[in-house]
């Protein structure tokens, strides 16, 4: 009960927190329209009449649409900042308050990302109503469940980003580390849908985490079905528990050896 | 009682060296190079409840590092530690319920929300009931004269204005120990003279023990009753602060105006720092003339229209201590 009111307190103050960025919002927004166009005109230009690997255009510009919000939702700055606290030592100053760090940085963290997942939801559905229409066969009633999954995937890509940052406390340079995640997460689901990769690598891309950030929870919004929600869900229940692991070791790994020096 | 134990307390950092030039980074690459750094030298004090401790030293001498490891941030490499009778390391967030920390350059404040947000945060995370927490900002809010300041974006405070507000934030919980590094760093001497007697008050009303670190003289002189001086990681002095100037410094400032044009001849132990025909600032050596004797010197010259009595100032005090002139000070 005091941990849900000592996180609550956190998140309702980081959403208020979020409202002051209102200029982030708006060049966000007209990164998110133009990236939409581009690819929208990109996937016209692909595909003549009928379906790619079970998406037809429709459900492909709204699969980008998707992909593209979770993106946004997840925008967290939690790997930069991170680096930037283990860097300059100011993460020793939040040790000695009664609260887990790593669980209050997720929920500092989870009000600009609902922010963000409710402003640019709003801009997703104008965008792709205006270019391709209504999702065929879109149920309402099945949103909650592909909701779960896209938070799901919004966790899994906050801990491991978390867990990025925080090698900084051994390593001096990771940010090729955090290139190659990012692309990763790109690549594989979150630019073109599993489906589209070749057959072997497919097999690969479904073992690791990167697709169940983008490419579970947006299929499950242009074409749900309880199969693929049956499929994908406890594989992306496997993978935030791996983040959230991931992230608390490397915390403990951290803070054992931290050394803060003067002040 | 005392509240914090520290016995033969250890801190040793290692850093990674590497010479200057491109061969010593391809080699620090290769075969890195580390270097120990005794940041703290088997140091040991106790803290009484109620007391208000100074703890100076130049840069880099451990004051830091000390209160580090006193509130959970740092494990020591040796010794043994004991605040409010927890081991500081093994029972950090339990400690951190009972001690409240003031980092001058750090703030625990939200940067753009009001300062009353991040009181409403401070009060959840320390499990303080809504009803408790808020008669606790209100009287916070009294005593550091904040109501203008609780609802205006932390951004846009002044720096005094927003280490007030840091202070309160930290007494929120109403901690037994509060630790203040660097607390008036920065500021003006008015809003410094407040932050000291806010801090002052809350000993006084409270018995909240404070272990304060500072380079500031005043804030020493004007606050605290005992002094801890360390240098390079040792403790090189704890006595009061009384006894410390006493012993530190024999000496008065004397400054004088006279009403008539004065020739002085100064005694054995005066020395005439500074004089015109219708003033001087003297240096009394007490060792050697009392302020008695001084006193009487100066008015049997005649013509004295005012006079004011000092004593050095707490820079000068530290400065002959690390200088190594100690009791020999002249």
């Amino acid at each position: 009960m005091r941990a849900l009111r000592k996180y609550g307190t956190v998140l309702r103050l980081s959403l208020q927190n979020a409202f002051v960025y209102r200029s982030n919002v708006i060049g966000g927004f007209l990164f998110y329209t133009v990236f939409i166009f581009v690819f929208f005109n990109l996937w016209r230009a692909i595909y003549r009449e009928g379906q790619v690997a079970g998406y037809s255009l429709t459900q492909m510009v709204w699969y980008l649409c998707m992909t593209e919000l979770i993106m946004f939702g997840c925008k967290s700055n939690i790997y930069g900042q991170m680096n930037e606290e283990v860097k300059s030592g100011s993460i020793a100053y939040q040790l000695n308050k009664p609260y887990h760090y790593v669980v209050y940085q997720f929920f500092n963290a989870a009000g600009g990302m609902l922010f963000n997942l409710i402003i640019y939801g709003i801009l997703a559905i104008i965008l792709g109503m205006i270019m391709v229409g209504p999702i065929p066969g879109f149920r309402l009633a099945n949103l909650p469940f592909a909701l779960i999954s896209a938070l799901l995937g919004m966790v899994i890509n906050f801990f491991f980003l978390m867990t990025l940052g925080l090698t900084s406390f051994r390593l001096e340079e990771n940010f090729a580390f955090f290139l190659i995640y990012q692309k990763l997460v790109f690549m594989l689901g979150m630019f073109i849908p599993v489906e589209f990769l070749p057959g072997w690598l497919q097999g690969i891309t479904r073992c690791l985490p990167f697709p169940y950030v983008t490419w579970a929870p947006a299929r499950l919004i242009v074409a749900f079905s309880w199969e693929f929600f049956r499929e994908v869900l406890p594989v992306q229940f496997l993978w935030a528990l791996v983040s959230v692991l991931s992230a608390l070791g490397m915390y403990r790994y951290g803070v054992a050896g931290i050394q803060a020096h003067g002040g | 009682m005392s509240v914090i134990e520290v016995r033969n307390l250890n801190k040793v950092y290692r850093t990674r060296i590497k010479e200057a030039g491109l061969r010593a980074s391809f080699r620090a690459l290769v075969r890195p190079v580390y270097k120990e750094v005794q940041a703290v030298k088997d140091i040991s004090f106790t803290v009484e409840k109620g007391e208000i401790l100074a703890f100076i030293g130049p840069n880099g001498a451990g004051k830091s590092t000390t209160i580090k490891m006193l509130t959970g941030i740092l494990h020591p490499s040796g010794g043994e530690l004991s605040v409010l009778g927890l081991n500081p390391m093994r029972d950090r967030q339990k400690l951190s319920y009972h001690i409240g920390t003031v980092f001058g350059q750090k703030s625990q404040l939200w940067f753009h929300l009001p300062p009353i947000d991040s009181f409403v945060l401070l009060g959840a995370i320390y499990d303080i009931d809504k009803g408790t927490l808020k008669k606790r900002i209100d009287e916070l809010t009294e005593r550091f004269e904040l109501e203008d300041l609780l609802k205006t974006p932390v951004r846009k405070l002044s720096l005094g204005q927003r280490i007030r507000c840091e202070v309160a934030a930290s007494l929120l919980h109403d901690p037994e120990i509060l630790f203040l590094d660097e607390p008036t760093i920065g500021l003006d001497v008015v809003v410094k003279q407040s932050i000291r007697e806010l801090i002052l008050a809350m000993n006084r009303e409270r018995g909240t023990t404070i272990f304060l670190t500072s380079h500031d003289a005043g804030d020493i002189a004007k606050v605290c009753k005992r002094a801890i001086v360390i240098d390079h990681g040792q403790i090189i002095l704890d006595q009061p602060v009384k006894k410390l100037k006493y012993d530190y410094l024999n000496r008065k400032h004397i400054a004088v105006r006279f009403e008539v044009p004065q020739h002085l001849e100064v005694p054995r132990g005066v020395k005439l720092e500074k004089s015109s025909q219708m003033a001087a600032r003297l240096s009394v050596d007490t060792r050697i003339c009392s302020i008695d004797e001084a006193m009487r010197w100066l008015i049997a010259q005649g013509g004295v229209a005012d006079i004011t009595v000092e004593d050095p100032p707490m820079e000068e005090i530290i400065a002959s201590i690390f200088q190594g002139k100690g009791g020999e000070a002249s």
